[in-house]
């Protein structure tokens, strides 16, 4: 639409609304001439504006909790003592954040939990004591929560942060192998023992707050905190705008749906869908057969999420006891087994790593030669300039690499650190090979092989390494 | 700017904590309010009431849009909280056609992502109509109020929200944005 053709369109709506309106089809053909175009598109105008009804009519209707939720902090952002690396998700009650904390120069997941707090002192004390108890919880099945801490009119809660797909991701690949679902299920079911012991209930346990990590380790996530989503106790079954339903009422016990306040046995019942869901690749209320299951964990799965709370497991202790005295009958269950994301690219990261530190720490030779040849204060300058940059450039990659080995959590956090000593290092080695190759004698062969050696350096950090990390997902200018 | 915008979420978190969940309120009552809390420390920063009013109606569908967005993705990714690094990745533009469409249960509704397209698109060819629909839709401003914001006469306001409605309503109902 032109200005012109929408400002013709106009003068003509604008007249036609004044007739009256069985005047009005006259009226058009009489304005609109042979234009025929333009009386269509002014038809249709006019038939959307009769059937207007109460389109636009009230001001938009604003649920506040869309509103005091809308908050988006960029990288880099301070709050309190953290440092904002990127957004990882939104949920029903606020914004997770990468973030690393500066006290402690450690990657943390960030939970911002504002506007319900501003003022509703009940909720914060809830809060604050659900927080502190499942602070308690030490399980290695258990993401660990760090701290509660107000930072102005907002609550922030920094726990474990964990680097890894969801169970759901996994079980939307196909139903797991028996003895790879039995790991799981055996870490989970000791980290609700754990957490029921320590006194929490995690009220919304489902494949989605289950992570895997490499390795098959599984942590369960957001304990504590789960009851915010629907404080008042009811369960999820608002619609939203959309019509979509908030949260998964499909892992919730029939008692915890008919709006009875939930114990340990809703997250026994959560279990045991969960395990069925592991084992047939499908949720037990969807239609159709899954993969025939395991039969000794199936029948620990059914037990578990009977409809009667008395006769499941009545604890977790229970439950880890079963599965424990339980054994899988080999070749059951479907082929998924735990993946590896972005292993092999991770795995490449690591090489280049490795191999960078080896190959700057064999510059030493070289440059030790170019020392000889050159001789007197220059060649000490060139050779000490290079043993400097190629030690330093070559210390910081094994530190990265071993951290990217041993404490993948906090990867993140030491390159941001040391990335700008890392460039200032290949940029001083570059520099000193060239100038050794500027100061050799020209006939030399070494002056070729330095100058090769600065290229071979340039093209390694400002083209292979970005793309190593790009690969394994750690480019910082990107999502994590 | 960022000031009303963090005021009117200020006052929606107070809103929060003392209404029941799900209740929701009207755009001018939160705007107004708005209006009342800033005027009193900084009347300076704006040159009137209406001014102030332009500025927050902008920014509550600037709110709106970031928080349908959001949702949006959120749903798409299956709603879980934690997540991982193979979530969220929805580019905020990606709103399917089938979002225009109103909800039936919600007759008057709209959905936000869809105005926020078919208003942008508005804006290349009629700025000012634009222009209203936020000011009344998204401000909650009464037609006087309006015509004092954009420096028209009530009378074209209310023939230029009437074409603009319209033109909406069709572009919404057709899904071509």
């Amino acid at each position: 639409m032109t200005p012109q053709r929408w400002s013709q369109l106009k003068s003509i709506f604008n007249g036609a609304i004044e007739q009256p309106a069985d005047a009005r089809a006259a009226w058009l053909r009489a304005e609109c001439g042979s234009d025929d175009a333009l009386r269509d598109d002014a038809e249709r105008l006019l038939r959307s504006f009769d059937t207007l009804g109460g389109f636009l009519d009230q001001p938009v209707q604003i649920d506040p909790a869309d509103v005091a939720l809308a908050e988006d902090w960029p990288a880099g952002h301070r709050v309190g003592d953290y440092e904002i690396v990127s957004t990882l998700g939104r949920g029903g009650m606020g914004v997770v954040y990468l973030a690393s904390d500066r006290r402690l120069g450690r990657s943390v997941a960030l939970k911002s939990l504002p506007a319900l707090l501003a003022n509703n002192p009940e909720m914060r004390e809830r809060l604050k004591r659900e927080a502190r108890a499942a602070a308690t919880i030490t399980d290695p099945a258990v993401a660990t929560v760090y701290s509660l801490e107000e930072v102005e009119e907002h609550l922030l809660l920094a726990s474990e942060y964990l680097d890894g797909p969801t169970l759901r991701t996994l079980i939307d690949a196909g139903p797991l192998a028996a003895t790879t679902a039995r790991e799981i299920a055996l870490q989970v079911a000791r980290g609700l023992r754990a957490a029921h012991d320590a006194g929490v209930i995690h009220r919304d346990l489902k494949p989605e707050n289950i992570v895997v990590g490499a390795g098959g380790t599984a942590k369960i996530v957001d304990f504590g905190i789960a009851w915010l989503e629907r404080p008042d106790g009811t369960p999820h079954t608002k619609l939203t705008r959309d019509g979509a339903m908030i949260g998964t009422p499909a892992y919730m016990a029939p008692e915890q749906l008919v709006g009875q306040p939930p114990d340990a046995r809703a997250d026994i019942f959560a279990f045991g869908v969960i395990l069925t869901e592991m084992l047939s690749g499908r949720h037990p209320l969807m239609a159709g057969a899954g993969t025939p299951m395991d039969p000794a964990l199936q029948r620990i799965a059914d037990r578990a999420r009977e409809t009667d709370p008395t006769r499941r497991y009545a604890s977790a202790g229970e439950l880890v006891a079963a599965l424990e005295a339980s054994s899988v009958s080999s070749g059951t269950g479907g082929e998924t087994a735990i993946p590896t994301p972005a292993r092999s690219a991770r795995f490449w990261w690591e090489f280049h790593q490795a191999a960078a530190a080896g190959a700057y720490a064999a510059m030493l030779v070289p440059a030790w030669l170019a020392k000889a040849q050159i001789g007197g204060v220059e060649g000490r300058s060139v050779f000490v300039a290079t043993a400097v940059a190629a030690i330093a450039a070559s210390m910081l990659r094994l530190h990265l690499w071993f951290m990217s080995r041993q404490h993948a959590g906090e990867l993140m956090w030491a390159r941001r650190r040391s990335a700008p000593f890392i460039r200032l290092a290949d940029i001083l080695l570059v520099v000193s090979l060239v100038v050794g190759a500027g100061l050799v004698a020209a006939q030399s062969v070494l002056d070729v092989v330095l100058l090769a050696l600065a290229v071979g350096v340039t093209i390694a950090f400002a083209f292979i390494e970005p793309s190593t990390a790009r690969a394994a997902g750690l480019d910082t200018t990107g999502r994590v | 700017m960022p000031l009303v915008y963090d005021e009117l979420r200020r006052i929606a978190a107070r809103y929060m904590g003392r209404e029941r969940p799900g209740q929701t309120l009207q755009a001018t009552g939160l705007v107004n309010e708005a209006f009342v809390r800033m005027a009193a420390e900084r009347t300076r920063e704006f040159q009137n009431r209406t001014h102030f009013l332009a500025i927050a109606a902008l920014s509550m569908r600037q709110i709106l849009v970031q928080r349908a967005r959001a949702k949006h993705a959120a749903k798409r990714d299956g709603g879980g909280h934690q997540v991982t690094l193979d979530d969220f990745s929805a580019p905020p533009s990606a709103v399917r056609p089938e979002f225009g469409r109103p909800d039936p249960d919600r007759p008057g509704d709209v959905n936000v992502l869809a105005l926020d397209q078919a208003l942008t698109r508005l804006a290349e060819f009629d700025p000012e109509q634009a222009q209203i629909v936020e000011l009344r839709y998204f401000g909650g401003l009464t037609v006087e109020e309006t015509a004092e914001a954009v420096g028209a006469s009530p009378a074209t306001v209310k023939r230029q929200w009437a074409m603009a409605r319209a033109w909406l309503k069709q572009a919404l109902e057709s899904g071509a944005l």
